[in-house]
């Protein structure tokens, strides 16, 4: 299995018995394989990002973990116990991008509806006021605005006490404030022990956010580990310089520790795993680089190095 | 699940378009009906003038438009929206949406019901014995239930555009076989033949008996609790079958 060497290893807090756990879990749809032979378990009080592109699977693994449907092979439990049950115990709070909203109700109507479906509920007052619907309370569901709309999925989710948080791309349709409100209530709820689980396309806030992130490529898990292990695991540095001159291509795909290289112009990229001695090479080949910068990896160029690794791999095979 | 039943009749009842097909149009559309028939004229065998009959056929027929149309096109629409997603993530067994659906509907068919005969009563002169109120009412209720799962069985088994043609297809068919707007016995006689067996017709012929001064046909419960049968456990069916897929 590829995941053990990037095993979370985070700040020590994965403690007792995990809340998720997958194993052998696969889906097909017809010909495509949604999710091949996924294993992964999540623990209280940890915060995962599930990233990856589209069509990696993110979403069928959501729907998975939340009983929405059923593996075609494999395990899938919430808490030792199937989804479904997890889910009717109230340990689950979930925010679906496909998950719609009942409409012609009022704002405040739909939030009550959802509190007293919850078995351990919290005030309807204090659930509007944590996902910042105060203000729209008596406003039509189906007059909001996507943002809006957003915050009442968020509300719905956090209805009640859940053990574990569920999130598919949550802050789609946010705008900066409400985006940062939204991930302060989430780091409440972790450091109250609980278990946040996200699918994103924003790298920065599985970077910012997430303790643990993993990658998702095709169905299968390519990364599993903290930001900066996902990071190191890309090729640790990105250099970036200018070249005046003949530049050859042929000359620097040679360079030694190189995972990727890309010319624009006169600027020269390149991604590096040891990029002491990549520099050092490029100056052996007789080259003077100009405006020389040496950074480490954002968590999106890694991801990017990851999963095209990940393609280039599967290629080959 | 309380709270969803009450959610659902509170939006039910403030959609205006619903309102006015389901509770006025009925009404309305009776008046038209016995209008245009001379008030003594007793119809076929039944004995019984054109307002009376018409009172259990319109007071029939609304209720089978809220419960049917409002249904099947709601959960049709939820499904695709994701609501029905989304409703499966909290504590709601997996039948309480669709019991709340049907619970809800046939609430709503009431105030349908009502209208026709408050309509009939004041403008028509119709006067039956209380019982007969009461049970008229008990009986076209109770019935709706088995259009309501019909409902539930739409909702399920189309989406999108093809749900509205459907349902309606189903709907005009239902009511004009079944009798609701001219009296199965002025069909051609293979035409009643295959009326006795529609739903709508046994459901109609409950409230027609009542009328008349007799207790409901055993047939005609029979064939309803058939279709009862039938319609729940389509509706059941599919439900779990689009759980499956989601």
């Amino acid at each position: 299995m590829t995941t053990t060497a990037f095993a979370y290893t985070g700040d020590g807090r994965r403690t007792g018995a995990p809340v998720v756990t997958f194993e052998n879990v696969n889906k097909s749809y017809g010909n495509v394989r949604a999710v091949a032979d996924l294993s992964l378990e999540l623990y209280p009080g940890e915060t995962v990002a599930l990233l990856g592109p589209n069509g990696a699977g993110k979403s069928s693994t959501l729907d998975l973990l939340l009983g929405l449907r059923n593996p075609d092979a494999g395990r899938v439990e919430l808490f030792g116990t199937t989804p479904q049950q997890a889910i009717e115990q109230g340990k689950v709070g979930a925010m679906l991008q496909s998950g719609g909203l009942m409409e012609e109700v009022k704002v405040r109507e739909l939030v009550k509806l959802a509190c007293d479906l919850h078995r351990q509920a919290y005030p309807v007052d204090e659930v509007m006021e944590r996902a910042g619907i105060t203000e729209i309370a008596d406003r039509m569901v189906n007059k909001l605005s996507g943002g809006q709309e957003q915050r009442v999925r968020f509300a719905l989710a956090t209805a009640g006490a859940n053990e574990l948080i569920v999130l598919d791309e949550p802050t789609t349709g946010m705008d900066v404030t409400a985006r940062q409100a939204f991930w302060s209530v989430m780091r409440e709820q972790a450091n109250a022990g609980r278990a946040v689980l996200f699918a994103t396309h924003y790298l920065e806030e599985a970077d910012a956010i997430a303790d643990r992130v993993i990658v998702l490529h095709r169905g299968r898990i390519i990364a599993d580990g903290s930001a900066a292990e996902i990071k190191a695991k890309a090729g640790a540095r990105r250099i970036v310089f200018d070249l005046d001159g003949h530049i050859s291509e042929a000359a620097l795909h040679e360079l030694p520790f190189l995972t990727a290289l890309e010319i624009s112009g006169r600027t020269v990229r390149i991604q590096s795993s040891d990029a002491d001695a990549t520099v050092h090479a490029v100056y052996g080949l007789g080259l003077y680089p100009r405006n020389l910068e040496v950074a480490g990896l954002g968590l999106e160029q890694a991801f990017i190095a990851i999963t095209d690794a990940a393609t280039a791999e599967e290629a080959a095979r | 699940m309380n709270t969803l039943i009450k959610l659902e009749i509170a939006r039910t009842l403030r959609n205006k378009k619903f309102m006015f097909f389901s509770v006025l149009y009925p009404a309305a559309l009776y008046l038209v009906f016995s209008s245009s028939a001379k008030g003594n004229d007793k119809i076929g065998d039944t004995g019984l003038t054109f307002p009376v009959l018409y009172m259990v056929s319109m007071a029939s027929f609304g209720a089978l438009t809220s419960v049917l149309i409002g249904n099947a096109e709601r959960i049709a629409k939820e499904r695709e929206k994701g609501w029905v997603r989304q409703l499966r993530l909290t504590s709601l067994p997996g039948h309480g949406y669709v019991m709340s659906k049907m619970t809800s509907a046939s609430v709503v068919s009431l105030p349908a019901i009502v209208a026709v005969f408050l309509v009939a009563a004041v403008a028509k002169d119709v006067r039956l014995d209380a019982w007969q109120w009461a049970s008229l009412l008990g009986v076209i209720w109770a019935g709706s239930l088995v259009f309501a799962a019909l409902g539930v069985a739409i909702g399920y088994t189309a989406t999108g555009d093809a749900v509205r043609p459907l349902s309606m297809a189903i709907y005009f068919l239902l009511a004009a076989l079944g009798g609701l707007w001219f009296p199965a016995s002025q069909f051609p006689k293979w035409l009643q033949n295959i009326a006795e067996y529609v739903p709508t017709h046994a459901y109609a012929a409950l409230g027609q008996s009542i009328e008349v001064g007799n207790a409901p046909h055993m047939k005609d419960v029979a064939i309803l609790a058939v279709y009862l049968v039938i319609f729940a456990g389509g509706a059941a069916w599919l439900y779990r079958k689009d759980t499956h897929k989601a």
